[in-house]
């Protein structure tokens, strides 16, 4: 509509026209219009942004402050509301909009609004304080030191003002610019805690504000949190617990969220059963506030749930899963709030069964796939996430619940996504649910699934390599024979040898797990490794003898295991890998038997049983040369071997070694 | 709160004395009724709770005169509460969001919803005094970007564009948007944010308390007969049907 463009921009241009009047009457008459016409209206304030209004009114606040400091006419009142009026717009224009704070900071506003706060008028003060409480809600604020003792005071002073809005300010500050526990440690010597609590009992805005920064200052300080809650007064603490079940729906979810901040600082603090059930029942009961209030409860519930079994139980027994359901099933919902309430059934399922049944049950899954292809990405990623939780259930991985074309070609589709994260979050997903169902993984092969992952493993992004490695691994688990063949087709002997030698160290353990997998099982699949001259057998000796950790040690030690179970070449070829007959350094064997992680001395035991086993002719020579490398004599030291797993190998190892040594004295 | 208790505290006795349905006389009832004792400061406060939220505000200082009860807020802040009200309520709803402006910017900044109504309200009044232009306008610049924010906005916007579809507003399906009743509920949304802006409570309690009454009064019925309050203006007992 042309007209009404034309419209808005001229009462755009027409409003700035009069801000820069001499006559101060026009002038103030124009800054109200601009104010009534930004206040609420992200539009409005975008376009007058665009026509250069912060600067002016910045530089009218500006002019406004000099006069009043020069000629100190108190009664100048014209002149006070030019500044109230000016500071309210830019007030507003940092209210909610980034765009805005970063103007209104551009056009050196901060300093100006700063210095409305010592004056008498409480009107100046109120409209000053306000605006800089808006510019603290962003990130673009400038950090406040507190390590200043003189910027200490300040706040201090703040805090302990009459005018809630000076008060609250204080505390906005503090929510924005306390990161470090220094600062926390600081605040709460100078006893802001105590002033914090008190003002908890003050107006709304003020409570609000207060539960905000203490949040702030105990988060992550058992410290503090002790402090606080131990030697400070029980009374503050039932304080916040009875904001839990304020009236209003924001003071609620700040109070349930300080309270989850106590609780994972500090786990020794708020398990009563009795506040647990009261936590959890709040926030799910915010979650059916239409505003932001509700957008935000998801994440505090997750918060308060995360890694939590018990509280996970809890959540469940009061039908979390089915509320949680309730609200996705409205639909068009905001991705902010759609992607909390993924990522909260995402917790819910992550370690309980039951929970896992109950959405199952639910039919959750089928909105959980339609989000796979929002257009928002925080909110596929999210339900990538929460399939990737639910498809930990075994139960139903084998019932194949999830393998099916619902399921599989969109979380396909998303490895070609334009998003790295949404990619790493589709193959933690795909990793779950090719695991472990022997008669459905052709169809992942046949949506073309193998062949994204064999792509993705040679992204530049080695948390993508490791994570499509990670999901071929599982895929080839207790695969069949042509399955194998299949993927080993698609991925090369040499492009897996490549892979083992990663620079990275977690897609050299990945690519060593899938190799693993690959040998597993039948003698067959043993000659893999020796396609086109060995090299992934020779990639896989290279890694040992280089670990650079652990787990690259034990997923390798697994490979030569399950080689060893092969035929006599086989068998030898291992041999002669662990103990190179040309080097005469101690074997890296011995290291990883005396490795501190039981999981290595597992794995290599494991090596040595299957080359020691008794059926086969070449054995009593492979005991022979281990003898004289010093092995079993190790092994020998491990019968007391702290790791039970540990201690049932070696006296394996050793039953087999034993009818050796009897046969050769 | 102790009013309500008082009478959970006589249910509770009354069901650990019948368990069949006790018939009480007026006799009996209104000596029982007799030892309960009401400070007359907090009927005061009730009362001033009332005149305040409600924003009577002459009455309210008159009383405060009288009574010598303190109000829990400023009667200033009355008087401009008020004002934004009457100014929805009389269809001036730019003036309305200007005073709500001068009151708190903080309000309309941070309540979305609030605003839209107030905008959506304005679009209204456009409709009702026949500025066609002026309202289509209006809707387009004004309220079509909240509706793509938001799908709730965008459908209440699409029903009230609707008026402006039929020849006969007062017999169309949306017409409901033109009558008072609208105009009033977008004020109470305002007084109610004002209100809670000022720390105070969007409703008065005297009405509470009597939503409790007749609910105490419906848990007794299955207990006993007993002379029972069923006009509230007039608060008459009477006699239990025997």
């Amino acid at each position: 509509m042309p007209t009404t463009t034309t419209t808005a921009a001229t009462t755009g241009s027409n409003i700035l026209h009069r801000l820069t009047s001499a006559d101060r009457d026009v002038k103030l008459k124009a800054l109200r219009e601009l104010k009534n016409q930004i206040i609420g209206n992200r539009t409005k304030k975008l376009s007058f942004l665009k026509l250069g209004a912060v600067p002016t009114v910045a530089s009218i606040l500006s002019d406004a402050v000099s006069t009043d400091a020069v000629v100190d006419n108190n009664n100048d009142n014209i002149n006070k509301n030019i500044i109230v009026q000016s500071a309210a717009v830019l007030g507003s224009f940092a209210c909610g909009f980034e765009a805005g704070v970063k103007a209104v900071l551009d056009a050196g506003a901060f300093p100006k609004l700063s210095r409305l706060l010592s004056y008498h008028d409480e009107k100046v003060v109120d409209a000053g304080a306000r605006s800089l409480k808006m510019i603290y809600q962003s990130k673009l604020a400038p950090k406040y030191d507190f390590l200043l003792e003189k910027n200490m005071e300040f706040l201090l002073s703040l805090l302990n003002n009459e005018n809630e809005n000076v008060s609250g300010l204080g505390a906005s500050i503090i929510s924005h610019s306390c990161k470090t526990s220094v600062e926390q440690k600081l605040l709460s010597d100078a006893g802001v805690l105590r002033k914090l609590t008190s003002l908890l009992g003050g107006s709304l805005s003020q409570r609000d504000a207060s539960l905000e920064s203490l949040a702030t200052i105990f988060k992550s300080n058992p410290e503090v949190v002790v402090k606080f809650v131990g030697n400070e007064s029980e009374r503050a603490l039932s304080c916040i617990i009875d904001l839990v079940k304020d009236r209003f729906a924001r003071t609620r979810l700040l109070a349930s969220l300080c309270l989850i901040i106590v609780r994972n600082t500090s786990p020794c603090y708020l398990q009563d059963l009795a506040i647990k059930t009261k936590l959890i029942n709040t926030l799910l009961e915010l979650l059916g506030d239409p505003g932001q209030v509700g957008d935000e409860a998801s994440f505090a519930f997750s918060s308060l749930i995360a890694q939590k079994e018990d509280m996970q139980k809890l959540a469940f027994e009061v039908n979390a899963i089915d509320k949680l359901y309730n609200h996705l099933k409205g639909g068009s919902l905001h991705p902010l709030r759609f992607e909390g309430i993924l990522l909260a059934l995402a917790d819910m399922c992550s370690k309980l069964e039951c929970c896992r049944s109950r959405f199952l049950s639910l039919q959750v899954l089928n909105l959980v796939i339609d989000a796979l292809a929002h257009d928002s990405s925080d909110v596929r990623i999210a339900a990538c996430i929460c399939l990737r939780s639910v498809s930990r259930s075994i139960k139903n991985l084998s019932a194949g619940s999830f393998m099916n074309e619902t399921v599989v070609i969109p979380l396909v589709r998303l490895l070609d996504d334009s998003s790295t994260s949404v990619q790493v979050s589709a193959l933690g997903a795909i990793s779950n649910i090719v695991v472990d169902f022997t008669t459905r993984r052709s169809l992942f092969i046949r949506c073309g699934g193998v062949k994204q992952l064999v792509q993705l493993s040679k992204s530049m992004d080695s948390t993508i390599r490791s994570n499509a490695l990670w999901a071929l691994r599982n895929l080839m688990f207790l695969a069949e024979n042509k399955c194998k063949e299949g993927i080993f087709l698609e991925l090369t002997a040499s492009l897996l040898a490549s892979l083992i030698c990663d620079p990275e160290p977690i897609v050299q353990e990945q690519a060593l797990a899938l190799v693993r997998n690959l040998v597993d099982g039948c003698i067959s699949s043993v000659e893999y490794m020796f396609a086109e001259d060995g090299i992934i057998f020779d990639a896989v000796g290279r890694q040992l003898r280089s670990a650079s950790k652990a787990e690259i040690g034990i997923q390798g030690m697994y490979v030569l295991s399950n080689v060893a179970t092969g035929k006599e070449s086989h068998k030898e070829a291992v041999m002669n890998q662990l103990l190179p007959t040309e080097n005469r350094t101690q074997p890296y064997l011995i290291n990883f038997l005396q490795s501190n992680d039981s999981r290595l001395r597992t794995a290599t035991v494991w090596a040595v049983v299957n080359l020691t086993c008794s059926s086969s002719p070449g054995a009593s020579v492979r005991v022979v040369k281990l003898r004289d490398a010093g092995i079993v004599s190790q092994i020998k030291n491990m019968v007391n071997d702290p790791c039970l797993d540990v201690k049932l190998r070696v006296r394996t190892a050793l039953g087999q070694l034993m009818t050796f040594e009897d046969s050769s004295t | 709160m102790s009013l309500f208790w008082i009478v959970i505290r006589q249910l509770a006795e009354i069901e650990a004395m019948a368990t069949s349905k006790k018939v009480i006389t007026r006799e009996e009832w209104e000596k029982k009724l007799n030892d309960v004792k009401i400070r007359k400061e907090d009927m005061n406060k009730l009362v001033m709770n009332f005149l305040v939220t409600e924003g009577y505000v002459e009455a309210a200082e008159k009383f405060r005169m009288e009574s010598g009860t303190e109000p829990d807020i400023d009667l200033a802040t009355i008087t401009d509460r008020m004002a934004v009200k009457k100014a929805v309520q009389c269809g001036n709803v730019e003036d309305a969001i200007e005073k709500v402006n001068d009151l708190n910017p903080e309000i309309l900044d941070t309540n979305p919803q609030l605003f839209f109504h107030l905008q959506q309200q304005r679009l209204i009044e456009l409709i009702r005094n026949g500025k066609v232009e002026e309202a289509l306008e209006f809707a387009q610049e004004e309220l079509a970007p909240r509706g793509e924010e938001n799908q709730t906005f965008l459908e209440e916007l699409e029903r009230t564009v609707a008026l402006l579809a039929f020849e006969d507003v007062s017999n169309c399906p949306v017409g409901d948007l033109l009558d008072i009743s609208q105009r009033l509920k977008t004020a109470s949304e305002v007084n109610a944010a004002i209100l809670t802006s000022q720390s105070h409570e969007k409703d008065p309690k005297l009405p509470s308390l009597l939503k409790m009454l007749i609910w105490a009064q419906n848990q007794l019925d299955e207990k006993a007969a007993y002379p029972r309050i069923n006009n509230l203006s007039t608060a008459a007992l009477e006699d239990p049907a025997v």
